[in-house]
Order: structure tokens, then C-alpha cells, then sequence
């Protein structure tokens, strides 16, 4: 069974090998320029400069501006192509999951390999687990390319919790993939044709996805707030990773309808009139907390779609 | 236990249907070990349904199928004593015919590589080549070798040759024979070719929207049936005929093709011998039993 299960994916095995080479050749060089330029510009000093403190003077974050803007300039281009790079795990769920069942129903060679000697359930968790191994490998080593390649843009751009960023590295990525290919399965043990199992594969990652993303990624844990002045010398740190949910502007009578986020050194224009800033955040040490929930979460849900994919492989599948 | 069995595959009141529509209900019959049966019935009969719940493919929605003994839903046990060749053959289009080979020794405890080997040697079909570039007649006889290389005590064959042109038809059937001779297994095969049927099966099994209507013994069902030729008119009790299958009439002649029950004797009657072909087509073109009492 399992040299059925080589023989019959090694072609995709090495396709998928050739996907991370590729992705190894373009993200080893310009990692390694965008950690040079890090520190060439002197963010990387500066951020280190912060330490752990809630709050830092608003003199040293101004001092940095500069570095900051030198380095994030010379990366728009790589943060777009980050943003591509999240939909890297559809194509495990596309092209291996979706095919795994279907191509089978489709040619009718089910009916040659579910008559031999094997259960079908052995058959399922042989092909399952075998091109599940393969697409783990693949998995981890994009996300361990991935964490090093982004970790320069995710300090710069406010920490590995921002929108987008939070996607690409840690171990979520993995959970992402493994959860692609079980869609693609399923969708294909259900429509038991590649192309519309290809079709729903996409739709249902995608779906899925923007879910837990927009809607319950915020609450994994309940968020906590914090209020500062506006006339202020000591702003949140920059470098604290956290990430904000939402932000108001108060002063006693309570919450300025238009919302807003703003500070400035007291002074004569900025004279301190009673305006705090509200914010409702997620701390940034709860980075991993939040990477394991999401990972359990897909990780869970790779597991009933896989139960039901072998379901149906074994009692409804003709 | 082999010898003991009086049965190669029993049914009794088997029945599935697919939403609504029953595929097959109320089937029962009895194949016994050794025979050579041709399962027939036009498309949508419920042949193909038939055999995929003998092969364990499908689980009966009523009633129950034992093959030698055993169900086959599921049953790996099972499924390494019988062989099936699917409806048109299907192989992994980029295997070779010796990968496949090597495949069916992966997944199957009784493989019989020099059997499948030889097999394809002999009939000059390449072995080293995906078999997507072999020809349709040609493929068939891989799927046939790899079903024999099983060594089955049952195999079973869904349309073994209905998209194959006569001289590959022809062929397929002459390796099926010859496989059955060297192994001594019960074989059921479908088909909605009719001709040829008489040379090669002796058992017989009619199917027609979902029941079986006839099944026996070649010999003795063609003993049975008598094609009675006279003068159209009112219908009168012949003797010795238990019913009337068909009944046509041509201008102020009457046939009817009859089972019967002992000699038929009557001076306004003509009685002729059935082929098997004249049987079949007889069974196939009257409505179901059902509806007649009905």
C-alpha cells in the first residue's frame, strides 16, 4: 500500500519539493538583504532601544522615525508579496488533496484498487497519512523559512500579531495547510470530480479562513484596555508587539464620537485639555498563545474533515 | 470448507436503491460453485449494482448477498478470493502492466505474478509500457490478468467486452475461458451482448428492471422452453405448457414461446426448439412478472 501510495504521488512529491526550493531561492537572498537593511538603517537598534516597558518617551520613538521610515521604504514590494504567500497552503489543498479521492471516482479505478486485498479504510488512512507527511514537511519548512524571512517586517510594522502577518509565520502556517488538504479531500470524497472538488476546496479554505480570522481571532482571550493622555510625553512601545483592536478618543464627558488616536509633547499648541486615548488591545506577549489556539483550531477541524472524508470513502462512495 | 459449499454466491431478497429508485429489489438466486454464468439484461437492469454488492462495493439496502459463505461489505478477508474486472476496465492510466502487477502483489496475501506475467507474455502485450498506450482490447486483458492473478475461487466481470470491437471481443473471451478451464472458479459475468452466450456460460441469469426474470441452467431452461407456432385465434390451454412468455402474432400466425412442463402436444401447434438468444430476448421484451399480475 504504500509503495502504491509513492508510486502513485511521487510526481507531486516532487513538485511540491520544487515549490519550496523555488520559494528557498527567492526568500534566502532577499531575507537576508531585508535583516541587512534592518540593521543598516538602524530600526533594529532602535526598537531594541524600547526594551519591554508598556510606555517609552515619545522623544526616543520620534528619535527613530527616520530609521524607520529607511527601512520600511525599501520593503513595499516584499510586503506585497508576502500578502501572496498566505495562499501557498491552497495549493497542497488543490492540487494534492482535492485529486486524492477524485481522480479515482473519476477514472473509475476505485473500483480496481477497492477490490483488492485491503480495506478501504486502510487504503484511505495509507494515502491520507502518506501525502499528509509529505505536505507536513512542506509545511514546516516554508513556516521556518517564512518566520526568519518576515520577522524584520512584522518588528517594523508593529509586531507578529498585525493583520496578515500574524498568517505567515509561527506555526499557524502548518495548521493552514494540513487543513487546505483535508478540505481538498473531503471535497473530493463529496463531488467525486477533480474539478469541482478543486473549486469548493478554494471557496472552503478561503471561507473558513476570513472566519476565524475577522470573527473569533480577536476573542480568543478577552482583550484588555488601556487609557493615556493626549498631551503626553510617554506613548504605548512601539516595539511591545501588541496588537490594537480598537481606539477612541475620551475626555470626561466621554468617548469623541469620530474616534481617533492622538499624542504630542505638551506645549503651548498641545495644552492638556482633559483628552485621553482609549485603547482596547491584545498584548503582544500572547503572540504564541494565540498561534497554538489558532493551530489547535485548524488542526481540530483537519481532524473531523479527514473522519469524514474516510466516512464516506468506506460506506458511501460507489 | 471449499468443497462443502453448495453455493458460489446466494442472494435472498437483495435490494438497493439509489434516492428513490430501487436499482435491484427482491433478488434471490443461488449460483453454484463451478459454473460459468452470464448475467443478462439490458442497461439499467441492475447489473452492474448486482455485482458491486457481490464485490462488496456496495452494502444492500435490503435483504442480504453471501459469497461463499460470507458477506462482502467490507470484507478484506473476502475480497482476496474474488476477483472483479470493473465496467470498462479501468487501470491507473501511467502504471505500467507490470507495475500493476507488482501493485496487486502489494495489496493482495495470494498473488500469483508468474501467472499474470506469462499470461500477458503469451497474448504479446508489452509490459514496460503505461498502459494508457495499449490498446482498449489490450487493457481489458491486463484487467483480466490481474483479476486471475488473484487465483479466485469467484470472479466476477461487468461488461468485460462491451466497448471492445468483435475480434478483441473475441479474444477476451477465449483468454476468459481459458483462465476458467486452468482454475476451475465460478464466474459471473454481465453483458447485453447477447451472441456468443450459448458457447461460453452455462448458467443463465436475466435481469430486468431490478428482478430477476429467469435464471438456471442453460441446458435445462433451453429443454424447458418450446416456441409453439399455429393459427392466431382465442387463447386455449396446450398441454404441457406451464405459460406463455411471449406471445406475437403475424398476419394469421400466431408464436408463442412457452415454458413448459412436460410434452407438448397438440395438432394446431408447430413445435420448434429456443436457442438461448430466442429465450433472452423473449424474457427481456414482455414487462416485468409484477406487473403482468397486476
Amino acid at each position: 500500500m504504500i509503495w502504491l501510495a509513492w508510486r502513485q504521488h511521487r510526481k507531486q512529491a516532487l513538485f511540491g519539493l520544487g515549490v519550496v526550493a523555488l520559494l528557498a531561492l527567492i526568500m534566502i537572498p532577499s531575507g537576508i538583504a531585508i535583516h541587512r537593511s534592518f540593521v543598516d538603517t538602524g530600526y533594529a537598534a532602535c526598537l531594541d532601544g524600547f526594551g519591554r516597558a508598556e510606555f517609552v518617551p515619545l522623544a526616543q520613538v520620534n528619535g527613530c522615525e527616520q530609521a524607520r521610515d529607511a527601512f520600511r521604504n525599501g520593503q513595499d514590494s516584499w510586503q506585497i508579496f508576502a500578502t501572496l504567500l498566505i495562499f501557498l497552503p491552497l495549493l497542497a489543498g488543490m492540487f494534492w488533496g482535492a485529486p486524492l479521492v477524485a481522480r479515482e471516482t473519476e477514472a473509475g479505478t476505485h473500483h480496481l484498487v477497492w477490490t483488492q486485498g485491503v480495506t478501504r479504510r486502510r487504503w484511505a488512512l495509507t494515502k491520507f497519512g502518506l501525502v499528509g507527511l509529505g505536505v507536513l514537511f512542506a509545511a514546516v519548512a516554508y513556516s521556518l523559512l517564512l518566520t526568519w524571512w518576515v520577522k524584520p517586517l512584522s518588528r517594523a510594522t508593529g509586531g507578529g500579531f498585525g493583520f496578515l502577518i500574524f498568517d505567515l509565520h509561527g506555526i499557524v502556517p502548518i495548521g493552514y495547510t494540513l487543513f487546505a488538504l483535508a478540505v481538498g479531500i473531503l471535497a473530493g470524497a463529496v463531488t467525486r470530480k477533480v474539478l469541482p472538488a478543486m473549486a469548493v476546496t478554494l471557496v472552503g479554505f478561503v471561507a473558513v479562513r476570513a472566519l476565524v480570522e475577522f470573527a473569533a481571532r480577536p476573542f480568543f482571550l478577552a482583550p484588555k484596555s488601556r487609557t493615556f493622555k493626549v498631551a503626553t510625553t510617554e506613548i504605548p512601545n512601539p516595539a511591545s508587539q501588541d496588537w490594537l483592536l480598537s481606539y477612541s478618543l475620551h475626555d470626561s464627558n466621554g468617548p469623541d464620537s469620530n474616534g481617533g488616536y492622538a499624542f504630542c509633547e505638551p506645549s503651548v499648541t498641545c495644552p492638556d485639555e482633559g483628552w485621553f486615548n482609549f485603547h482596547v488591545y491584545q498584548p503582544g506577549d500572547r503572540f504564541w498563545l494565540f498561534q497554538y489556539i489558532e493551530t489547535g483550531i485548524y488542526l481540530a477541524l483537519t481532524a473531523l474533515l479527514l473522519y469524514l472524508a474516510i466516512r464516506l470513502v468506506r460506506r458511501r462512495i460507489t | 470448507m471449499g468443497t462443502a459449499l453448495s453455493t458460489a454466491l446466494q442472494t435472498a431478497g437483495l435490494g438497493k436503491r439509489y434516492g428513490r429508485t430501487w436499482a435491484l429489489r427482491d433478488c434471490s438466486l443461488e449460483l453454484p460453485p463451478g459454473r460459468v454464468a452470464a448475467l443478462v439484461g439490458p442497461n439499467g437492469a441492475g447489473k452492474t449494482t448486482l455485482l458491486h454488492l457481490a464485490i462488496g462495493l456496495l452494502r444492500p439496502d435490503e435483504g442480504g448477498v453471501e459469497v461463499m459463505g460470507h458477506k462482502p461489505f467490507d470484507n478484506p478477508h473476502l475480497l482476496g478470493q474474488v476477483g472483479f474486472v470493473a465496467q470498462d476496465t479501468p487501470l491507473y492510466p501511467d502504471f505500467s502492466a507490470a507495475e500493476l502487477i507488482r501493485m496487486g502483489a502489494k495489496l493482495n496475501r495470494r498473488w500469483d505474478t508468474p501467472l499474470a506475467t506469462e499470461r500477458l507474455t503469451r497474448l504479446g502485450i508489452a509490459q514496460d509500457r503505461p498502459v494508457r498506450k495499449l490498446s482498449g482490447g489490450q487493457r481489458a486483458q491486463v484487467a483480466l490478468a490481474l483479476a486471475l492473478a488473484k487465483r479466485p475461487r469467484l470472479l466476477l466481470l461487468d461488461e468485460p467486452v462491451a466497448s471492445l470491437d468483435p475480434l478483441a471481443r473475441r479474444e477476451f473471451m477465449q483468454a476468459l475461458m481459458g483462465g476458467v478451464t486452468e482454475e476451475g472458479m465460478t464466474v459471473m459475468f454481465s453483458s447485453h451482448l447477447l451472441d456468443d452466450l450459448e458457447r461460453v456460460c452455462d448458467y443463465l441469469i436475466v435481469l430486468k428492471e431490478g428482478n430477476v426474470r429467469v435464471k438456471g441452467d442453460v441446458e435445462e431452461l433451453v429443454a424447458a422452453h418450446n416456441l409453439l407456432i399455429g393459427r392466431a385465434g382465442e387463447p386455449v390451454a396446450i398441454p404441457g405448457v406451464a405459460e406463455v412468455v411471449r406471445e406475437t402474432h403475424s398476419g394469421k400466425q400466431a408464436s408463442l414461446l412457452v415454458r413448459t412442463e412436460g410434452p407438448v402436444e397438440h395438432p394446431e401447434w408447430t413445435v420448434r426448439d429456443v436457442t438461448l438468444e430466442d429465450l433472452v430476448l423473449a424474457y427481456l421484451s414482455v414487462p416485468a412478472r409484477q406487473e403482468v399480475a397486476a
